[in-house]
């Protein structure tokens, strides 16, 4: 089997005093979606604070690439090819939709390149199109989603990493949010995220981990984690 | 920039080079204690109306550098270099200063900032052999400049200041600033180097106060603890920049032609009334104009489409 993109390795981390993980391992392959699910307090958005360098009390091994990135800052994460879309859909909101765009690929200095890279987006959320010149602010809590995502994509990152994607928004645009996904599954992206949602984002994904405390706890195909009677039991309200 | 949008600065400050032909003594020292709060007001403009950072003691540059300046002097360097000095010894306190206090955010940064002013005035006030304490450094005149130089230097200093905004606002590094402003995690997580940013934009906005705090010594030929180190000052830049506009390029330069033009119709008539205008003027600023005055004008928008982000 080819190297992963991105690979995890016995990673701990604390909120000041308090550990939160400890030894987390997973895998993320190209082409792959991944999902992260469990209880609250499950550390699944520590996880992805961790990757993307806005938590510095980390340790282990965090390898994107071929190379370990858990020393690097968050600033010098998008340049490495990975796109972040936060929780809770932090847009700058005084910014218009195309300006919030541009800043997304604010490390392009190519002004042309990142004309193109807004068509695409564009291209891909016609809605952010009608809506470009419009303040972010303004926009609907599933419109600033649509926008987070678009701006992650603008440097073309290898791995896009979703923070609770559907968090908040209501079940018309939740709808929409994971047909994006399957959107960007279709064409071949790769994708971890950590979704509250849990049997929709194992319906979507390729593999699945499922943190408990801070811990691995199970690790199966999407498809298999559905159909285990004990995930089924814990997470996801099943039968 | 087009020359359009510069045309109007370089008129101006063609006035304020032609203005000591027209002008008596008296106009002069207001012009030039106008110049002195453009040049306050937009190095206050660069770190709080910029990035969203509010400065409560900015006046603790303008006090190191009115020590520096009139210590320099006194010990026998030309006026010049006094200048030139006390706006790098601003710099050196500013430097270090600000890799410390901007990673504390919001009020934190504020309530830091007016700490600092404090300590300035308490160092000044206590190091007697330095300093003379609390009764003051008086300037022998034989050294200093003459009002005229002192205003051409403050003139200098006022069109640095502007420019410096103007450069900022139209480059990357304004962007980078904007975008802190909105919001920070977001910025870093494009890519922005936040905390480089806030201390250059920091360090920046603390060189100009320096060398004009060099100068009000100079041209009061006197300064002390209280009068340098005084936090109405720094009130004074802030209601500068928001009646003007927060973050704008000629928002700080309108705000303070207002406000010194108001104080100056005032003072003599009403001394204890015209601060409390200047309070009146805060609220309602507030209340009525949050965004300032350029707000209203018709070809400002908000948004800005022909512009993409890096352009010059």
């Amino acid at each position: 089997m080819t190297e992963p993109l991105l690979t995890i390795n016995k990673l701990d981390a604390a909120y000041g005093p308090v550990q939160v993980l400890f030894g987390v391992d997973m895998e993320v392959y190209r082409g792959e979606i991944v999902a992260i699910i469990g209880p609250n307090g499950a550390g699944k958005s520590t996880v992805i604070k961790a990757v993307v360098g806005l938590l510095k009390s980390r340790s282990g091994q965090i390898v994107f690439d071929g190379r370990d990135i858990i020393r690097l800052p968050a600033h010098a994460v998008p340049r490495l090819g990975i796109g972040y879309v936060p929780q809770g859909r932090i847009v700058f909101s005084h910014m218009t939709v195309t300006d919030n765009l541009e800043m997304g690929a604010f490390l392009i200095k190519d002004r042309e390149q990142r004309r193109r890279s807004v068509d695409a987006v564009f291209a891909q959320f016609p809605r952010l199109h009608e809506r470009r010149q419009q303040a972010a602010g303004s926009l609907s809590g599933g419109e600033q989603q649509m926008l987070a995502i678009g701006r992650a994509m603008m440097l073309d990152p290898q791995l896009i990493i979703l923070d609770e994607p559907s968090l908040g928004l209501s079940p018309k645009y939740v709808e929409q949010i994971f047909e994006q996904l399957e959107e960007l599954k279709a064409q071949g992206r790769t994708l971890l995220m950590v979704e509250q949602n849990a049997a929709r984002a194992l319906t979507l994904s390729d593999r699945g981990y499922v943190l408990e405390l801070g811990r691995n706890r199970f690790h199966d195909t999407g498809r298999a984690l559905l159909a285990d009677k004990a995930v089924r039991e814990l997470y996801l309200g099943g039968r | 920039m087009s020359l359009k949008s510069i045309a109007p600065g370089i008129v101006l400050a063609l006035l304020a080079v032609a203005a000591p032909a027209m002008a008596s003594d008296y106009q002069l020292l207001f012009l030039l204690q106008l110049l002195m709060m453009i040049a306050l007001a937009q190095s206050w403009n660069l770190i709080s109306g910029m990035t969203g950072y509010v400065s409560l003691g900015h006046t603790a540059f303008f006090g190191v550098g009115a020590y520096a300046g009139a210590l320099l002097l006194q010990w026998g360097f030309p006026w010049w270099l006094a200048i030139f000095k006390g706006a790098g010894i601003a710099l050196l306190v500013a430097a270090p200063l600000g890799v410390l206090t901007l990673r504390l955010r919001g009020p934190y940064f504020a309530i830091a900032m007016l700490g600092l002013n404090e300590i300035g005035r308490l160092v000044a006030t206590l190091w007697v052999d330095l300093t003379q304490g609390g009764d003051g450094i008086p300037l022998s005149p034989a050294r200093l400049p003459t009002l005229l130089q002192n205003y051409y230097t403050m003139l200098t200093l006022a069109v640095l200041a502007t420019s410096l905004i103007a450069w900022v606002r139209y480059n990357r590094l304004g962007l980078e600033l904007r975008a802190i402003r909105e919001d920070e995690e977001a910025a870093e997580m494009v890519g922005v180097n936040t905390t480089r940013n806030k201390v250059i934009a920091f360090a920046l906005s603390a060189v100009i106060p320096g060398a004009a705090g060099a100068v009000y010594a100079f041209y009061t030929s006197y300064i002390d603890p209280v009068s340098v180190f005084a936090p109405a000052l720094n009130i004074q830049m802030i209601v500068m920049v928001l009646l003007g506009g927060s973050g704008t390029v000629w928002g700080p330069v309108i705000g303070a032609v207002l406000v010194r033009t108001l104080h100056e119709l005032t003072w003599a008539q009403f001394p204890a009334l015209h601060l409390a205008l200047l309070g009146v003027l805060i609220v309602a600023i507030v209340l009525f104009l949050p965004k300032g005055i350029l707000s209203l004008a018709p070809w400002r928008r908000r948004v800005r489409p022909d512009r993409a982000p890096g352009s010059p």
